[in-house]
């Protein structure tokens, strides 16, 4: 309605020339319009990450309850184990100072992914069991491989339980399980 | 009354007057066009898409324009990862353009038309995604997805701008843009197509421009 005024005198508009200009006008509209529908690349995450923290529980006598609270690892080293049982060549972290949350790659193909965990001196095997899931992103970024936690199993030499705090490993800094010493 | 009266009568005046002007007449024609911007882009396009289109227009009052657009488009794209994603099919869109052009009741009736109008897009159609590559790099290992004959079928409306001109007798020009709205959304980890026939890139909103040339029946 704001534009009716505007073409009130259009009938003058149409005459030869306005309309060679018009056509003119749509022509150069129409190649600016092709040249700058560019290329497009991935701007998402194209991986997702096991997130761990570390939790110490300390019995309160005034309260006589459990609280936990956040540790960190002075020496902390770790790494993955096939599903042969034999170690991967490269370290997930590798004697890494004053840790207390870790982020994990999980096996993108098996439904279990195995480590080892060096805490200071101290080594444990954990299991996660696991399963691998596709999510659609989109043509530039393909699919992303996400993953259900069914069940954590672990040896207790330096670690007393894992919580499962969030089941569903599909970003990369979520805290997904929490392990007490 | 007495002014109802004195309109009335200078009407008929006109009417006497003027015996060509068909603003009177309820349908004024049917016009047939086809796309001419569609085949350009095509060309130009590397064949990653394709699109061929043609409507059919009447004319009511000289104001009202409805319209049906139907066409044939299709996509073969192939991502810097080499995931390639091919599709094609029909579409169709129907909607109304309005005159935007003040009508005066002594001026002849022009056939040019400035206008504005509404659309609203249908296309049903079949796609294939291939080559998805996933890599473990911790676990080392990958894998190839294709997916293929997902249908789907999409909604869309668009505000036009148009300009159409009478360049020989009962043969239109014409050009419109359009901006073009998506209704159906993608749910999250649906595997969507990349393009959508008659609608284009599949986002959230499109522009797009026709050149159309036409006959008057």
């Amino acid at each position: 309605m704001v534009l009716l005024p505007l073409f009130g005198g259009w009938g003058l508009f149409f005459c030869m020339k306005h309309t060679i200009f018009i056509f003119l006008l749509a022509l150069l509209s129409f190649t600016l319009f092709i040249s700058c529908t560019g290329d497009e690349e991935c701007r998402k995450e194209k991986y997702v990450k096991l997130g761990v923290g570390f939790y110490k529980k300390t019995f309160s006598e005034t309260t006589k309850k459990y609280t936990s609270s956040s540790i960190s690892i002075d020496s902390l080293t770790i790494q993955g184990i096939d599903t042969a049982g034999l170690l991967i060549d490269s370290l997930v972290y590798n004697n890494s100072k004053k840790i207390s949350k870790l982020y994990l790659p999980l096996n993108k193909f098996v439904a279990i992914s195995r480590f080892r965990v060096t805490f200071n001196e101290t080594i444990d095997t954990v299991s996660i069991l696991h399963s691998n899931s596709d999510l659609y992103l989109s043509l530039e970024c393909g699919c992303l491989k996400v993953h259900t936690i069914d069940t954590v199993l672990t040896t207790n030499h330096f670690i007393d339980s894992i919580s499962i705090n969030n089941h569903n490993v599909i970003n990369i800094n979520a805290e997904h399980l929490q392990i007490y010493n | 009354m007495m002014l109802s009266l004195v309109v009335y009568s200078a009407q008929a005046q006109d009417k006497n007057r003027d015996s060509i002007q068909a603003k009177t007449n309820w349908l004024n024609g049917i016009t047939l066009q086809a796309d001419l911007a569609s085949l350009v882009s095509s060309a130009i396009d590397n064949g990653e898409s394709y699109s061929l289109e043609g409507g059919a227009l009447i004319n009511i009052k000289n104001k009202y324009y409805p319209i049906v657009e139907i066409g044939f488009a299709g996509a073969d794209k192939t991502t810097a990862e080499n995931i390639n994603f091919k599709t094609n099919g029909l579409f169709g869109r129907m909607g109304v353009d309005f005159s935007l052009k003040k009508s005066k009741p002594n001026a002849k009736v022009s056939n040019n038309l400035v206008s504005a109008g509404v659309r609203l897009g249908m296309s049903n159609f079949a796609y294939n995604i291939n080559n998805i590559v996933i890599t473990d790099d911790y676990w080392k290992n990958s894998e190839s997805k294709d997916f293929n004959n997902m249908t789907s079928t999409n909604l869309w409306y668009e505000l036009v701008f148009g300009v159409r001109v009478e360049v020989i007798k009962n043969i239109y020009m014409g050009w419109s843009i359009r901006n073009k709205h998506l209704i159906t959304k993608n749910a999250a980890g649906e595997v969507f197509p990349w393009y959508i026939p008659g609608y284009g890139k599949n986002a959230t909103s499109n522009w797009g421009i026709n050149y159309s040339l036409g006959y008057k029946f």
